[in-house]
């Protein structure tokens, strides 16, 4: 028999890949980390590799045995956690390398815009090598100083102090480094993205039709409260979760309406909570896999924290009311 | 021909309301954001991580700041999304409480510390921009974000537990 060798290209506009996929030693499973069930793409790399697939929104699968990961991360987090735990992660968004981990993704490790049309199963011609290798953890980049020959008297007080200084000015270098790098690989674009937006909203008739909309619901507290029990709607929260973009929308939308007047600014205060009660909820698994949870916490934990989001969000938007009393 | 013209016009109109916006997102943010993102990044690292691992240790025992204390200390140091790996520190049954509570911090504490969530930013800043819009400061508004943030939380760390712990006794 020979062995099952799946290639997957990444779509039109994505970005990486290929990956030449192929079950081996501990990896043995193909993992589909998305909401809405599995995703047919990791479906169909299963069943072509003839191994099984996992739902890992609802289950715990370890790193380890993955053979390759599908995700539909919107480019914040799923999309550089697998990376850098060195398993090969496919995203059906076309997006490229993004998010606080984007440094971990390489061509190697990561793939999007990936279809079903894109995985196909290729002959197995011995020229490429299906030897067992063990998922490699990206190792850590560390600052290895290497301790210097000791100096005595004065030029050693100077080496000394060089070194501090040296220290000092590297590591806030460094950090202007990364927040450069952020703020032009998610805050600038979300910003342009944005002020698109409030462009249509500004300049068309657009806004008067949607502050009507938005009035009765952010503008008075049974709306606000309504608002945040239908954000936590267990099967719903899950797909308003990824990457925060919908709950940014909203509050760019709400601003809009709050700097016009439609929404008295006290308001502010409970619709920030009104428009998060799905905060995280399509990453409750990744996070208490980062948290090193066993299986059965993970089964528990992932139904307890979609549910009781039904009170605690609510509640937090009664909470955050009282709060806005005698603010503006 | 005028309706071509009208199009022409509101397609300009609408990219110039744009630009205007945009322009005071750059101006009026990113320098600020990006003095704080160098500043917090730079102090995370010359305290290190092993000495807020030691005192994060120390945090899981109580209730009261294992669902306060403890996903800030994560969220200011680790940042969204590498945070939830402090929920190694606590037991078993409560690391669900423990992400649910840092799911909960992970916006209301950007109002004062937008490192900790940056990619995020947009819930908070896009409704105080109308705050600032009506000429009002959103600072009073940032400081009862992070306050009631951290009651929401605790309430959500010790409901998220509780129902773990009667979901885990169940299945048993």
């Amino acid at each position: 028999m020979s062995k099952k060798i799946v290639k997957v290209e990444k779509g039109k506009t994505g970005w990486g890949g290929p990956f030449t996929l192929y079950a081996s030693g501990k990896q043995n499973v193909v993992a589909s980390v998305t909401g809405g069930g599995i995703d047919p793409l990791a479906q169909k790399i299963a069943d072509l590799l003839e191994v099984p697939v996992v739902d890992g929104f609802n289950n715990k699968v370890e790193p380890e045995n993955m053979i390759v990961v599908v995700t539909d991360c919107g480019g914040t987090a799923r999309c550089g956690v697998y990376p850098k735990m060195g398993v090969k992660t496919i995203d059906i968004n076309a997006i490229s390398p993004s998010g606080p981990l984007a440094k971990f993704m390489n061509e190697e490790n990561f793939c999007s815009g990936c279809t079903i049309d894109t995985a196909y199963l290729v002959e197995d011609d011995g020229s490429i090598d299906t030897a067992p290798v063990e998922a490699t953890v990206a190792p850590e980049q560390e600052a290895s100083s290497e301790p210097a020959p000791e100096q005595k008297g004065f030029m050693g007080l100077i080496a000394k102090m060089g070194g501090a200084v040296g220290t000092f000015v590297n590591t806030f270098y460094q950090a202007g480094r990364d927040s450069v790098d952020m703020v032009m690989r998610n805050i600038l674009p979300f910003m342009a993205f944005v002020s698109v937006l409030v462009g249509i909203i500004n300049y068309s008739g657009i806004g008067n039709i949607l502050a009507n909309a938005v009035k009765p619901l952010a503008g008075s507290l049974p709306g606000l409260i309504g608002l945040s029990i239908f954000c936590a709607i267990p099967f719903l929260s899950p797909m308003l979760g990824p990457g925060a973009v919908i709950g940014q929308i909203i509050g760019v939308l709400l601003g809009v309406e709050i700097g016009k007047g439609t929404i008295p600014p006290s308001y502010s205060l409970p619709a920030l909570f009104a428009i998060n009660s799905q905060v995280g909820c399509d990453f409750i698994p990744v996070a208490l896999t980062l948290a090193e949870a066993e299986d059965k916490t993970v089964q528990a934990g992932v139904p307890a924290q979609l549910f009781t989001r039904l009170v605690t969000g609510p509640v937090a938007v009664l909470i955050a009311f009282a709060f806005s009393l005698g603010l503006y | 021909m005028n309706v071509v013209v009208g199009l022409a016009k509101g397609f300009t109109g609408i990219i110039g309301a744009g630009a205007t916006n945009l322009t005071g997102l750059i101006t009026g943010m990113i320098p600020n954001l990006l003095i704080l993102l160098t500043l917090v990044n730079a102090i995370i690292a010359l305290i290190g991580e092993d000495k807020v691992n030691a005192f994060a240790k120390k945090m899981t025992k109580f209730r009261i700041t294992r669902y306060t204390i403890l996903p800030f200390l994560a969220l200011f140091f680790f940042t969204n999304p590498m945070c939830y790996t402090m929920g190694r520190f606590v037991e078993e049954e409560q690391k669900p409480g423990f992400i649910d509570a840092t799911f909960r911090l992970a916006h209301p504490i950007t109002g004062i510390f937008a490192h900790a969530n940056a990619g995020e930013i947009f819930i908070w800043s896009g409704i105080s921009s109308g705050i600032v819009k009506l000429g009002l400061d959103a600072t009073p508004l940032a400081v009862r974000y992070l306050i009631v943030g951290l009651i929401v939380t605790f309430i959500s760390g010790n409901v998220t537990e509780f129902v773990t712990k009667r979901i885990l006794a169940t299945s048993k």
